[in-house]
């Protein structure tokens, strides 16, 4: 499914939507460009899960996890590999653990390089792809 | 209290193995040693590049970051009174080596125990005390914070980046703009180079300041990325390669100034709304020249009866030191912990 959004709110209502369909267990790669939306997208599926902290930028923490009350999904995990984490760091930080739950949902920037490691292990995922049209305009691959 | 007490600090939150200890007699306190791993480390894996967060990294050097911070303080570990640690936020898995090595070192050691906040870490990473109200802004690559300071120990979060934080956004500028890492000082160090805004005849750069009129204390920084990347797109199709040489180090000096105007108009709201006495910078970009300069700068002519401190270079970026220095305040609060009650807490949020 291909969508536009034009402006900053409407990638976030667009996260919004998407995270009104998520049951739990869902592996998320965000691929994209710099200033693609990937945090803003995040922070929509995050209104939509009931998280009132800030979600913000996980570069250079690299992972964040907030905590979800009273629904079947108890965290939001939200991973950035743009500094260069691979498979074997995410396995140090504990990121691969949550992968595996069903009580978690998981959104990795960057986290093409995933992919493969994702697949050998049979670890489901959806993979949301967003291209730069314009400074504004953003064109997402669902 | 005793007349002279010495403070082991450690810190491994995320990337940093770090020890340090602190004296101090009825004056105040001095560090006595700092030690951080990646500036002791002989190997690095990708020149900085990769954060060093595997939990074995940080479990190799923790002994021996304390053990050589003990011994450049020329102490014993006998004769540390207080262990501190950085309990969060951060890395579960990085915090908590930190956190059970603390632990145990006062169990065994049976000394008492202090956690610290990382980012109050920051806020407290200056040697002068503070006068409060107030105002502290930590700005690293992880962090963009403005907290209100009531009191030691009396935090609350007033205002913080929505999107990237300011290290951050610096950070991937210089990637765009091709400039090397680490990008903060790249960036400085590009900015510097530009003389006059007119480098390059008919170029004009303009760049946004986001939040900058909005009420409040929120700050954007991922506009201003994207912004950078358009423009800088437009100037890489139409510029010959000395111009565009020109014109990165000119982007670079705009996009600083629009950062830096951001963060101290911010700042310098916050300390008039809150009718603060002192302002503080802390957090790796508190080392940026430029913001250090317009901090004074504006302050000195905005709120000309509010002192600003701020840490020496060594201090700015993930150190133990700090966390021995804030530790120092909550040893004259008694405000400790019992070793078996310490759990790392990754999401910690400095409130009051």
């Amino acid at each position: 499914m291909k969508l536009i959004t034009k402006k900053e709110s409407e990638t976030i209502k667009l996260g919004e939507k998407f995270g009104k369909t998520l049951k739990g267990g869902e592996v998320v790669l965000l691929v994209g460009d710099l200033g693609a939306g990937k945090t803003t997208f995040v922070k929509g599926v995050a209104k939509s899960l009931g998280v009132t902290r800030v979600v913000n930028s996980p570069t250079f923490v690299l992972m964040k996890i907030y905590e979800i009350k009273n629904k079947e999904i108890k965290n939001l995990v939200h991973i950035d590999t743009y500094r260069g984490l691979d498979i074997g760091d995410l396995k140090n930080i504990g990121a691969v653990e949550y992968f595996k739950r069903k009580d978690c949902v998981s959104f990795v920037e960057w986290g093409e390089s995933l992919e493969e490691y994702l697949k050998k292990e049979q670890i489901n995922f959806k993979k949301i792809v967003i291209k730069n049209i314009s400074e504004n305009e953003r064109e997402f691959i669902l | 209290m005793k007349k002279q007490i010495t403070i082991l600090g450690i810190e491994s939150s995320c990337d940093e193995t770090a020890a340090a200890v602190l004296q101090s007699d009825k004056a105040g306190f001095k560090i006595l040693s700092s030690v951080v791993s990646s500036q002791v480390q002989v190997h690095a894996k990708y020149g900085g590049v990769v954060p060093e967060v595997a939990a074995r990294l940080h479990i190799e050097k923790i002994l021996p970051m304390i053990q050589l911070a003990i011994k450049q303080a020329k102490k014993k570990m006998t004769e540390i009174d207080y262990i501190a640690v950085t309990a969060g936020p951060g890395l579960m898995s990085s915090l908590m080596i930190g956190t059970e090595t603390a632990k145990t070192l006062a169990l065994a050691l049976n000394k008492p125990l202090i956690r610290i906040n990382h980012i109050e870490g920051h806020l407290l990473s200056i040697t002068e005390k503070l006068k409060f109200p107030a105002v502290g802004l930590v700005v690293s690559g992880g962090h963009t914070q403005i907290i209100l300071v009531k009191d030691y120990l009396k935090y609350k979060l007033i205002g913080e980046t929505r999107d990237d934080a300011a290290g951050e956004a610096f950070d991937k500028v210089a990637k765009i703009l091709g400039l090397g890492y680490p990008g903060g000082p790249a960036i400085s160090v590009a900015a510097a180079k530009v003389e006059s805004v007119n480098l390059i005849p008919g170029i004009e750069i303009k760049l946004p300041r986001p939040m900058l009129d909005k009420e409040g204390f929120e700050m954007s920084f991922s506009g201003l990325k994207t912004s950078v990347l358009y423009k800088w797109n437009e100037l890489v199709k139409i510029l010959s390669p000395e111009n565009l040489d020109k014109a990165r180090n000119l982007m670079a000096y705009e996009f600083q100034k629009a950062v830096v105007e951001v963060l101290v108009a911010k700042t310098a709201a916050a300390a008039l709304k809150f009718k603060a006495k002192t302002i503080v910078l802390g957090g790796g970009v508190s080392a940026n020249k430029f913001l250090r300069s317009e901090m004074l700068r504006v302050i000195n002519e905005k709120l000309p009866d509010v002192n600003v401190l701020m840490p020496e270079m060594k201090m700015a970026g993930d150190n133990a030191a700090m966390i021995a220095q804030g530790a120092y305040f909550h040893v004259l609060k008694k405000d400790f912990i019992e070793p078996t009650k310490l759990k790392p807490d990754p999401g910690w949020e400095l409130v009051h």
